[in-house]
C-alpha cells in the first residue's frame, strides 16, 4: 500500500499539480529566482545565428582590405570544390550556408568566416597544381567552420558581458542604451576573430584539428586526402614560410606535414579520376588571371 | 494489489512515451527544405524558414523524418534544435509552449539590429560585396552533375 501511496504522488508531482505550489514559492523567491535565471540564459553559447552575423561582419571587413575577384568561372568553380565537401561535414547546413569567393590578391591564404563565408585569394589559387589540392585549401577552412575556430576566438569575457545586458529585463524591451551596448561588444567580437583570422592565426592545436578533420573530408568526398600533405610539401619546397599569408599565420609547414602523416585515414582514391578532376581545373585556371 | 500496480505503472509509461514522441523541433537556419526521402538531393516538397517548427516522427541517420503543415518529409538534422522535452503530465501541448521570457528574449542579442547600428557606424565596410557573395547559388542539379562529373562521393 505504501508502494501504491509513493507511486501516486509521483504521478501528481509529474501531472503538474504540484508546479502550481512551486511557482507560487518561486514568486516569493523573488531576486534569487531572477539571479538564476539570468545565469541559466548566461550559460547558452553563441547561437548560428549569431555566428552568422559575426561570420558577415568579418568578411565585410576582408573585403574593406582584399577586393573580390570579378572572374565568374573560378568564383563558380570554388563554390561548386566547396558545397562538395561542405555537404559530407558534420553541419552541412549552417545558418546562412557556405559561400565561396575568390580574393584578388597575390599572397597565398584563405580565411574561414565564422557561419561559413571562405575566402582564397587568388595567389593560393595559382599556387595548387590540381583540383584535389584546391579542394584540400578548401576542406581546411570548412574544418575552421565546422569546429567553431573563429567563434572561440571571441573573448569569453566579452559574451559573458553580452549575455548579462540580452537577459536583463530592460533588453525585453530592447532600450536603445541595450542596443549600443550590444553593438559595442559585437565590435570588439569581430576584432576578436579578425585579428586571429587575418593577423595573428589559429592555435597550434586548431591547425592541426582542421588539417586531420581536412583529410577525412576529402576522402568522404571522393577527393585524395594526400592531396593537403602534397600542397604543403610543395610550397615548403618553394621556400613558402617566407611568403606569408596563411604560412605565416600557420604552425611549421614541417611540423603540419609530419601531423598529416600520422593521421591521414585509410582508403585509396582513383587516379583517373584524379587526372579529370585536372583536366577541368587547367581549363578554368586561365580565367584566373 | 500486484495488478493495480502494473496498471499504474503501464498509463505512467503510456504517458510518457506520448509526450516524447510528439517531439518538435525548430529550423536553425535561415531557409531549408523538406525532403521526400532522408538524403540530399531528393526531390523538396516544402521550404521551410528560421525559427519554424516541425514536428519530429522518427529518426533516419542524419535525419529526421517530420510533418510540417501536414506534409510529411525529412529534414538534415544540422538544421533543426530540438525543443527541450518538459513533462507537464496530462497537460498534453502545453510541455512545447514556450515562457514568457524566452518570447521576449527570443531573436535577441547578434541580430539584425545590432548588425544594422554596427554597418552605420562602419560604412567603410564592404556589407554590399557580402551580401553579392551571399545571393550567388548553385542549384542542386548543378551540384549533382558536377559531382558525377568529377567522380566525387555523392552523400546520402
Amino acid at each position: 500500500m505504501k508502494i501504491l501511496t509513493g507511486i501516486l504522488g509521483i504521478l501528481l508531482l509529474l501531472s503538474g499539480c504540484s508546479s502550481v505550489q512551486l511557482q507560487d514559492m518561486s514568486q516569493h523567491m523573488g531576486f534569487v529566482t531572477k539571479a538564476a535565471t539570468v545565469t541559466q540564459k548566461a550559460a547558452r553559447p553563441i547561437s548560428d545565428e549569431e555566428e552568422y552575423y559575426i561570420g558577415r561582419a568579418v568578411a565585410a571587413r576582408i573585403l574593406s582590405i582584399y577586393p573580390l575577384s570579378k572572374d565568374e568561372y573560378p568564383a563558380a568553380y570554388v563554390n561548386l570544390i566547396g558545397k562538395s565537401i561542405a555537404i559530407h561535414s558534420d553541419k552541412p547546413f549552417t545558418y546562412g550556408g557556405y559561400h565561396f569567393a575568390i580574393l584578388n590578391s597575390h599572397e597565398k591564404n584563405a580565411f574561414a568566416c565564422p557561419g561559413g563565408i571562405i575566402f582564397i585569394t587568388k595567389g593560393m589559387f595559382s599556387a595548387v597544381k590540381n583540383e584535389d589540392e584546391l579542394a584540400a585549401v578548401l576542406a581546411h577552412e570548412i574544418a575552421h567552420i565546422t569546429h567553431r575556430d573563429g567563434i572561440s576566438a571571441i573573448q569569453s569575457s566579452r559574451w559573458t558581458e553580452a549575455l548579462t545586458i540580452i537577459g536583463s529585463d530592460a533588453m525585453k524591451q530592447y532600450g536603445s542604451q541595450e542596443l549600443s551596448q550590444l553593438v559595442h561588444l559585437f565590435e570588439g567580437s569581430i576584432d576578436d576573430v579578425f585579428k586571429t583570422l587575418v593577423v595573428n592565426g589559429y592555435g597550434r592545436s586548431q591547425e592541426y584539428g582542421a588539417d586531420e578533420t581536412a583529410t577525412v573530408l576529402l576522402l568522404k568526398a571522393g577527393y585524395s586526402p594526400e592531396a593537403l600533405k602534397d600542397l604543403l610539401a610543395r610550397v615548403r619546397g618553394e621556400g613558402g614560410t617566407q611568403a606569408g599569408g596563411m604560412l605565416k599565420t600557420h604552425p611549421a609547414t614541417t611540423d603540419r606535414i609530419e601531423n598529416i602523416s600520422s593521421h591521414m585515414p585509410s582508403g585509396r582514391t582513383d587516379n583517373s579520376l584524379i587526372q579529370k578532376r585536372t583536366a577541368r581545373f587547367l581549363k578554368i585556371l586561365q580565367y584566373n588571371k | 494489489m500486484k495488478i493495480t500496480l502494473y496498471a499504474i505503472c503501464f498509463f505512467v509509461c503510456i504517458f510518457t512515451s506520448v509526450s516524447v514522441c510528439a517531439g518538435t523541433a525548430r529550423i536553425i537556419t535561415k531557409e531549408n527544405a523538406i525532403r521526400e526521402d532522408c538524403r540530399f538531393f531528393a526531390p523538396v516538397k516544402a521550404k521551410v524558414r528560421y525559427s519554424e517548427s516541425v514536428e519530429i516522427i522518427s529518426g533516419e541517420g542524419d535525419w529526421f523524418r517530420v510533418r510540417y503543415k501536414g506534409i510529411s518529409g525529412c529534414i538534415h538534422k544540422s538544421a533543426l534544435e530540438e525543443k527541450k522535452f518538459t513533462f507537464s503530465g496530462f497537460t498534453g501541448p502545453q510541455s512545447q509552449a514556450a515562457s514568457g521570457d524566452e518570447v521576449a528574449l527570443a531573436g535577441k542579442g547578434f541580430n539584425l539590429s545590432v548588425e544594422q547600428s554596427f554597418k552605420k557606424s562602419h560604412p567603410e565596410l564592404n556589407y554590399q560585396t557580402v551580401d553579392i557573395i551571399e545571393n550567388y547559388s548553385i542549384s542542386d542539379d548543378d551540384l549533382r552533375k558536377f559531382m558525377i562529373n568529377g567522380g566525387l562521393n555523392q552523400p546520402r
